[in-house]
């Protein structure tokens, strides 16, 4: 007996040991007010502008220690989720990057644990298509960053190929698109586009074009039959594929080999793919962006959209009043701040008086010249507002499998009708 | 001679199907990420450029360190409780004792997602009074998963094999109950405990959801969880990823590799 004893205690002293050398590392946290930490992902984007905005903030506030945790953007919903849900703020970040499209399902669901920033920012000063998704009964929740302001990026060499210029794409509806594209196809072999069955994306885009969505406006009820929009959107989907203008991926991963080998002639998307459009560095000068097509006879439909973008949140922990200052400091008013991001990482906020500095004004090389962040700006003030509700990734999933039954043949108005029925099972 | 050409050729196919995924990990590690993504499947010459660039991003040792402590002392503690608990269950007879058996099984059928929100708060509130095995500690690792019931259920029914007449001899000899566990039992099932400690030592390596959660600071971080953190970019260098999932492959592999001989007997039944 005494000799199992010992055992146990051996086992748990070194238990102790372990756990006691990592709780001294982390006393620091206790959060004492002159630290906090930010938990965010990308570390080419949304990291290094939390780098930038640091040391924009320290000349002036030198007392407060910013502390950045890297974690996948999915790490971040399983953290949030699991310690919201219990109620346990503890290890719980100051100020956390939420994508726009699931921040309501975050406000919505725990109300109590955001900090409210109304007031610590100006909201006029913000491209009115990102208070919707980062405010709840009219008050702010969460700082606007990064525009997913989406633009169609072409390969000039290919289209020359077919005989078209940059000119003829500018604000095009899709119908010119597929007609181009098969073109394209004829004089290159190319492909369009790159696209991958369960990511609805490029129809995520063609309905918010139309200032439309998948759910209403209470971002609640699911509307998807008998939506206009997305029903143009689902058939010019459709025959974008029966023209073969599609090459079908499977991942992220073979998306970015879809343009980095010259698989594709466009790629319709946000603009944070800039930087990965430009690691192929032997494609520099053939790339140009044109505005997004526009819905073909679907007289909202403008030529400007967005996917994806996200805003800081602060949560309702100790520090939280140092976490709301430090954001109003930096994303929220400095305009000096954003010239420096867009020039060291590309980064386009949607802080309107940022648009008008130098840094916007300039050309870039890789596309030939063009001023792509002072039309990616530009076109930023277009995108209609929506509410993105609390359900985009669920209904999507929904929509991704009606989407197959639709190109194999199902009437497209039973398919939205289907998908409106299990939709409105699903989210009840 | 027709049967045998079909059952090697099934089993070459088998092979080369079960064998590609870490052939192709292998392989990614020494490609450029470009490479990767275009579905390259020669060896290239990136493998050090790789590293480098996988050592300068992300601290890979401490990581490596955090998953060898946090393996290591599961692996003693649930190989330790788990064969008591197998033991007792077969060698003492009790009237309860089935009825706690299936209870126990029954705990097998929770997922383990179901008991995550629950469990977490525990370790939340655990975190105000005790903060050394709270929240962001190793401890809150290790202790959810130093008893499992597949690990008691795997050391009963090995035990069932036990030859019981020993423990006799040994009573009769004077040993303690203790005893009798330590130097009868635990010498004769070394084969079990070796598969038993490779099944543990693979599952808390490889351990992602749990960790993910409870562990908030960088420096705490294990290995799959670092790895999480490579993929979080718009774009990613797969390349450096795939260099650091061989490099955390091979802690597993090298342990298995040498244990390999007592898991196939130790699967197999310990006692002959």
């Amino acid at each position: 007996m005494k000799k199992v004893l010992a055992l146990f205690l051996v086992s748990i002293l070194f238990l102790a040991a372990c756990s006691s050398g990592s709780s001294k590392d982390t006393s620091g946290e206790t959060k004492d007010s002159n630290e906090i930490t930010v938990w965010a992902w990308d570390p080419n984007f949304n990291i290094k502008a939390m780098n930038l905005a640091k040391d924009a903030y320290k000349s002036d506030n030198p007392d407060l220690e910013i502390k950045i945790i890297e974690n996948a953007q999915d790490d971040i919903i399983q953290k949030l989720n699991t310690s919201l849900s219990s109620g346990t703020t503890k290890g719980l970040p100051n100020i956390v990057l939420i994508e726009d499209y699931r921040a309501q399902s975050f406000l919505q669901a725990y109300p109590d644990m955001f900090h409210e920033l109304t007031g610590t920012f100006n909201s006029d000063d913000f491209a009115q298509y990102k208070i919707a998704p980062t405010s709840v009964d009219g008050k702010n929740y969460g700082l606007p960053f990064d525009t997913g302001v989406s633009g169609l990026y072409v390969r000039t060499d290919y289209l020359e190929q077919a005989g078209y210029t940059v000119e003829d794409l500018q604000n095009m509806d899709w119908k010119k698109y597929i007609e181009i594209g098969k073109k394209v196809k004829e004089a290159t072999g190319k492909h369009m586009l790159t696209q991958d069955p369960n990511d609805l994306g490029l129809i995520r885009m063609m309905i918010q074009s139309a200032g439309s969505w998948y759910l209403k406006d209470d971002g609640k009820t699911p509307n998807l039959a008998g939506n206009e929009a997305l029903k143009v959107a689902f058939e010019t989907y459709k025959e974008i594929l029966d023209a073969d203008l599609v090459k079908p991926i499977s991942d992220w991963s073979q998306f970015l080999a879809g343009f980095n080998s010259g698989d594709v002639a466009t790629v319709p998307t946000g603009n944070w793919i800039t930087p990965s459009i430009k690691a192929e560095a032997s494609q520099a000068g053939k790339w140009a962006v044109v505005a997004h097509p526009r819905l073909p006879g679907v007289p909202e439909s403008v030529n400007a959209s967005n996917l994806g973008g996200s805003s800081w949140y602060v949560l309702n922990v100790p520090g939280k009043e140092d976490a709301a200052d430090f954001l109003a400091k930096t994303f929220g008013s400095n305009v000096e701040f954003y010239q420096t991001i867009n020039k060291e990482i590309g980064a386009i906020g949607t802080f309107k008086p940022a648009a008008d500095g130098e840094a916007y004004q300039a050309g870039d090389d890789f596309f030939g010249g063009q001023k792509i962040i002072a039309d990616f700006a530009a076109w930023t003030e277009q995108i209609p507002q929506i509410n993105y509700g609390l359900h985009t990734y669920a209904i999507e999933d929904i929509l991704a499998v009606e989407a197959q039954n639709y190109i194999k043949g199902k009437d497209l108005d039973k398919a939205l009708e289907d998908a409106q029925k299990q939709a409105e099972a699903q989210v009840k | 001679m027709l049967k045998r050409v079909f059952s090697y050729a099934f089993l070459t196919i088998a092979a080369i199907i079960s064998f590609f995924p870490f052939l192709w990990m292998i392989i990614s590690s020494t490609n450029k990420s470009v490479d990767v993504t275009k579905g390259r499947l020669l060896p290239g010459s990136y493998f050090l450029e790789n590293l480098s660039n996988l050592l300068e991003t992300v601290d890979l040792v401490p990581a490596l360190m955090n998953s060898a402590k946090i393996s290591i002392t599961t692996t003693i503690l649930s190989l330790l409780i788990a064969s008591l608990a197998g033991y007792g269950f077969e060698i003492y007879q009790s009237k309860a004792k089935d009825m706690v058996f299936n209870f126990l099984l029954l705990s097998m059928m929770i997922p383990f997602a179901a008991l995550m929100v629950p469990l977490f708060r525990m370790f939340g509130s655990i975190s105000q009074t005790a903060p050394f095995i709270g929240i962001d500690t190793f401890a809150a690792v290790i202790l959810p998963t130093v008893t499992t019931a597949f690990l008691i259920f795997f050391f009963r029914q090995s035990t069932k094999m036990f030859p019981k007449d020993i423990l006799e001899a040994g009573r009769i000899d004077g040993l303690t109950e203790i005893g009798c566990f330590f130097r009868i039992y635990v010498p004769t099932m070394k084969t079990t405990y070796s598969a038993a400690a490779i099944i543990t030592f693979m599952a808390s390596w490889n351990s992602y959801l749990w960790p993910l959660v409870v562990l908030q600071s960088p420096e705490n971080q294990t290995i799959p969880l670092l790895i999480s953190v490579l993929g979080s970019s718009y774009s990613p260098d797969f390349g450096v990823i795939m260099t650091a999932i061989v490099i955390a492959t091979l802690p597993a592999a090298f342990i298995f590799f040498i244990m390999q001989k007592q898991f196939v007997a130790g699967m197999m039944g310990s006692v002959k």
